[in-house]
Parts: structure tokens; C-alpha cells; sequence
């Protein structure tokens, strides 16, 4: 246990300790941004409902199609990425501890560094609707969203920054061309969107999310219970993957 | 493996088997078979010769092509658990700028499981007390080698496998680090230690294996493998006013082996050098020629280990 702790204390402080969270931190604060510069706007303001409207549309849709792919993407592929980069790798390859902790520690630490950005953005999006409005009822169901969405995120692209250096760039395309496009425009794809996991949590947990959301959902059913299970089962398969390969690839 | 040989010691502790390993097309180990067992082992090639290559696999980060190995009996690519009693130094900077030295060897001693104490105890086996707490980002080449090097003592494993440890160190450095190496050979820990500097071989190990093309050139002590390079004819090129007459003269007198003439160069090769320069001068002088140069060719590592691989 001791092990696993050093491990993700060290991943937490290689991902969030650069330049880049920087730039990430920035990226996280944008959807509660733009949130509070639509409620500035006296006239949706004083609409009914137009806050909660306003919170569904343009600061969720930066968060969801924009902030949180990105983020994951980043600290996904750089949690092993990294280290192979550094030449670290072998420092903990040659430690008699399971794979399966390494693959687990490098992917809990790619998810918290995400969820430190992403649910902090998250959670002041939905604090400056509390706050003008009295609507606290999208806080926890938005962080639980987040939560999964980037859970999901993460386990993927982890595997994918072990697997190649372009990782960045492969993972970039899947999330605008994939999620983005090809998961919104095709209705029966939208089931295999992982951006869909946290968003089918979130309409199950908030019914009048509004139709922009349900939109969004396509066939997917909303529900929490089915999006954890989802969220965990390609985490679990994210780290049997990382696992397996720690154990049979070479490190040249 | 019974057969008396010297590529492998009586009681191994690491087992090399039939091993080859290719990349694509390259062949980087070709059907390579030795051990290690206690006391410190050099291998010793050229760049290229596929030292790293075989280290990497003694560690288990690759997997051979063929063969197998084996390192306490155990495949270190199945078992993590033998990393309890095996620690590599590897040939790249495998440290995290952002530590200092104490928490980089503290970290791995964490994921070693290493015992109290252990931290303190590898720091002062490399003299690394002075700069312990200051962020290895700013450390010297040699100085991250240091660092690199407690980490993998950390926890006391008796198998300790160092790619090119003396890299980028200074020579006090190196004294400090060849002396412990020497210690822990003593104490009856395998280690084995490549480099492709044939001096510091031979000031830190026993036994050398020497390894060219990814193959076995040579096996044996320190002393056994100078007897195989003193082998191999000097290169030298002379000057002189008459150099084919001079050539002629050194052929009949036996003192070389060969010799080429490229205008007033003379480039021959002799088994005895030092019996080539007494006889030079007076053997030039009797025949009134005028020689300017005398310059032996580079005897670099790399030829010496060429030859011994035409040799085989």
C-alpha cells in the first residue's frame, strides 16, 4: 500500500507540477467563464428557467466536447507516456510490485490530475448558478458526470500513451472527429461515446436537464447506475491492458 | 551447463541460454550463452556491440527472440518478485528532475521495499551527502549517475546489473564508484558492469566477457584476454627518403610481418613492437636511409574486438 501511495503521489506530481497545468488550469476555468458571462446578460437572467438553460448550453458544451477531452487526453497520455519519454519507465519496471498496481496507480493519478482541473471548473460552473439563481441541484450530479466522462477518458487514453508516441495527436482526432462528430451526427453511435457515460449519469440524475442535453444523449438511456458500471468496467479493462503490456513489451 | 567453460562460472546466478535477440532485421544478440555468478563481471564491447542489449534482457525490460535467461532461476520478465534481489543501473537518465537525491532514492526505496536505514546507507555509498537534498535538475551528469547508482543499492540486491555506470563521471567520481563496485563484488554480490573503456574494466572486474557483433569474442580473466590481445600485429607507419628499400630490409630481417608502401609512407605490421623500434634505427642507418616517422596506428578497443571476432 505503501507502494501504490508513493506511486500516485509521484504521478500526481509529474502531471500537475510542469508548465502545462497552467495552460490546463486556464482551459478549466473556461465553461464557468462563459457561464458567468451569460448570466450577466440581464434579459436571460430574468427568464424563467433561462439560468439553468444558459448553463446547458454553451458552458456544457465547452466542457463536455472541449475541456474535458482535452484535460484526459493530456494527463492520460502523459502518466506512462511520460516516463517512457523521460526514460523513467525502467526506474519503476525494475520494482517488485504487481503491473497491475503500476497500471492502477499511473491511471487513478491521470484521473484525479483531471478531475482537479475539469471538476474544479465543474464545480464553479455550477456554484455561479447557485449562487444567481438558488439551483444547486446540477453540482453533484455535473461532478459525477465529470467524474465518469474523464474516468473514461483517462482509462483510454492511458493505454494509448503507452502504445505510441502520437498519441496526443491520435487522441486529438478521436475526440474531435469521433465523440465529437461522428458519435453526435450518427444516432446509433452515440451508445460506444464515452463522453456519453457522464451525460447518460447527469440527465439520469437531473430530469429537466432540457432538451439540449436529451439531444445530445441520442438513443443512449439515461442513468447513473448503468454509467458507473460502464466507467468501471473500461477501467478495469484499461489497466488488465496497461498491465499486460508492462509485463510483455519490450522497453528498448 | 556442465562443460567447463569460460563463459560460465561454477555456481551462476544469472543465466544466459542460447540467447539471440533481433530487432526486425538488425541482429543485436546472436545465440550468446554465459553467466555471472559473485564478484564483479565487465562486459566489454564496442558502441553497438549489443552490451545494452544484453543487459536489458539480464534485467528482463527485453525479452529475447530465442533462448532464455535466467536470473536467480527465475525468468525476470514473469516474475517482478525477483526485482527484490536484482537492481539495474540503466545506461539512460532514468531520474525525475523534480526530486532531490534523498527523495529520488527514498522513492525507490519505497517501491523496493527496502528496510530503514537503507536510504542513508546508499547515499553514503556514494558520497552523495553534500548534495542529497538539492533537486537532481541541477545535478551534473556525473552526479545523476551517483544518484542513479544509490538507487539501485537501495536495497541491498545481490544481483546489481550497471550499463556504462562510469559515464559522465569525473576521476574521483569514478575511483569512489569502481571502489564500490569492487566492495560489493567482494561481499559476494554478483555484479556486472559494462563499459566500453577497456582500463576501467580492467580496474573493476575479475572477469571479462568481451562481446562484438552481439557475440562472444572473448571470456575470461582480465589477464587472460590482454594474452589474447597482445595477438594481434601493431600498425605503424614510418616516413622515410627510402621507403621501399627500408621495407625490403625489415621484411628480410623478420621484424615485420608486412609492409605497404604509399610514396613515402611505409605502413607495416610487426608482432613485437618494442623489438621493432630497437631494430629500426640501426637497421636504417646501415642502409643510409633517412626515416622522420614512427607512429603506431590507433590500437582502439573496437579493432582489438574486431580481430577477435575474425579470430573466432
Amino acid at each position: 500500500m505503501r507502494a501504490f501511495g508513493a506511486l500516485l503521489a509521484n504521478t500526481l506530481r509529474q502531471l500537475l507540477g510542469g508548465r502545462r497545468v497552467i495552460l490546463l488550469a486556464l482551459m478549466g476555468l473556461l465553461p464557468a467563464a462563459v457561464m458567468a458571462l451569460l448570466l450577466a446578460d440581464r434579459q436571460l437572467a430574468a427568464a424563467d428557467g433561462g439560468g439553468r438553460e444558459a448553463f446547458h448550453q454553451a458552458p456544457f458544451t465547452i466542457l463536455f466536447f472541449i475541456v474535458l477531452p482535452v484535460v484526459s487526453l493530456i494527463f492520460g497520455t502523459a502518466a506512462l507516456g511520460d516516463e517512457r519519454r523521460d526514460g523513467t519507465l525502467s526506474f519503476i519496471l525494475l520494482r517488485p510490485l504487481p503491473r497491475s498496481m503500476l497500471a492502477s496507480a499511473k491511471l487513478l493519478g491521470a484521473w484525479l490530475a483531471t478531475l482537479a482541473v475539469v471538476g474544479t471548473g465543474a464545480v464553479i460552473m455550477s456554484v455561479v448558478l447557485g449562487l444567481r439563481f438558488a439551483d444547486w441541484g446540477t453540482l453533484g450530479p455535473l461532478l459525477l458526470a465529470v467524474a465518469l466522462t474523464s474516468l473514461s477518458y483517462v482509462s483510454v487514453f492511458l493505454v494509448l500513451g503507452y502504445l505510441t508516441q502520437r498519441a496526443v495527436l491520435i487522441g486529438l482526432l478521436y475526440a474531435f472527429v469521433w465523440e465529437s462528430g461522428m458519435t453526435t451526427a450518427v444516432a446509433s453511435l452515440a451508445t460506444v461515446s464515452l463522453m456519453r457515460i457522464g451525460l447518460s449519469a447527469y440527465a439520469g440524475l437531473v430530469p429537466s436537464a432540457g432538451t439540449y442535453v436529451e439531444d445530445l444523449l441520442g438513443v443512449v438511456q439515461p442513468g447513473a447506475g448503468g454509467a458507473i458500471a460502464k466507467a468501471v468496467v473500461i477501467a478495469a479493462l484499461a489497466v488488465a491492458s496497461v498491465a499486460g503490456l508492462l509485463r510483455y513489451r519490450d522497453v528498448a | 551447463m556442465t562443460a567447463p567453460s569460460p563463459s560460465w562460472v561454477a555456481e551462476p546466478t544469472v543465466e544466459v541460454r542460447a540467447v539471440s535477440k533481433w530487432f526486425g532485421q538488425k541482429v543485436a544478440v546472436s545465440d550468446l550463452t554465459c553467466s555471472f555468478g559473485p564478484g564483479v563481471t565487465g562486459v566489454l564491447g564496442p558502441n553497438g556491440a549489443g552490451k545494452t542489449t544484453l543487459l536489458r534482457m539480464l534485467v528482463g525490460l527485453l525479452s529475447p527472440s530465442d533462448g532464455e535467461v535466467l536470473v536467480l532461476e527465475r525468468d525476470p520478465r514473469r516474475s517482478p518478485g525477483v526485482y527484490r534481489s536484482l537492481a539495474m543501473v540503466p545506461e539512460e537518465d532514468a531520474v525525475y528532475g523534480f526530486q532531490t537525491a534523498r527523495q529520488f532514492i527514498g522513492y525507490a526505496a519505497v517501491l523496493s521495499g527496502a528496510g530503514p536505514g537503507s536510504v542513508e546507507r546508499a547515499i553514503a555509498a556514494v558520497a552523495l551527502e553534500d548534495a542529497a537534498d538539492r533537486p537532481i535538475s541541477g545535478f551534473s551528469k556525473g552526479m545523476r549517475q551517483r544518484a542513479k547508482v544509490a538507487a539501485a543499492l537501495v536495497n541491498d540486491a545481490p544481483v546489481l546489473v550497471l550499463d556504462e555506470p562510469l559515464n559522465g563521471t569525473d576521476p574521483v567520481q569514478r575511483a569512489h564508484l569502481i571502489a564500490t563496485f569492487r566492495r560489493l563484488g567482494a561481499e559476494g554480490r554478483t555484479v556486472v558492469v559494462s563499459s566500453h573503456v577497456l582500463a576501467e574494466v580492467e580496474r573493476m572486474a575479475d572477469r571479462v566477457l568481451a562481446i562484438v557483433d552481439g557475440r562472444l569474442a572473448a571470456a575470461g580473466d582480465v589477464a587472460a584476454i590482454r594474452r589474447a590481445m597482445t595477438d594481434i600485429p601493431y600498425r605503424v607507419r614510418l616516413e622515410a627518403d627510402d621507403p621501399r628499400r627500408l621495407a625490403a630490409a625489415l621484411l628480410e630481417s623478420g621484424v615485420v610481418e608486412s609492409a605497404t608502401v604509399h610514396g613515402r609512407i611505409l605502413a607495416v605490421e610487426a608482432g613485437d613492437l618494442a623489438g621493432l623500434g630497437r631494430s629500426l634505427a640501426p637497421l636504417a642507418r646501415s642502409l643510409g636511409i633517412r626515416f622522420t616517422l614512427f607512429e603506431p596506428e590507433d590500437l582502439s578497443l573496437e579493432s582489438v574486438f574486431r580481430y577477435l571476432v575474425r579470430r573466432r
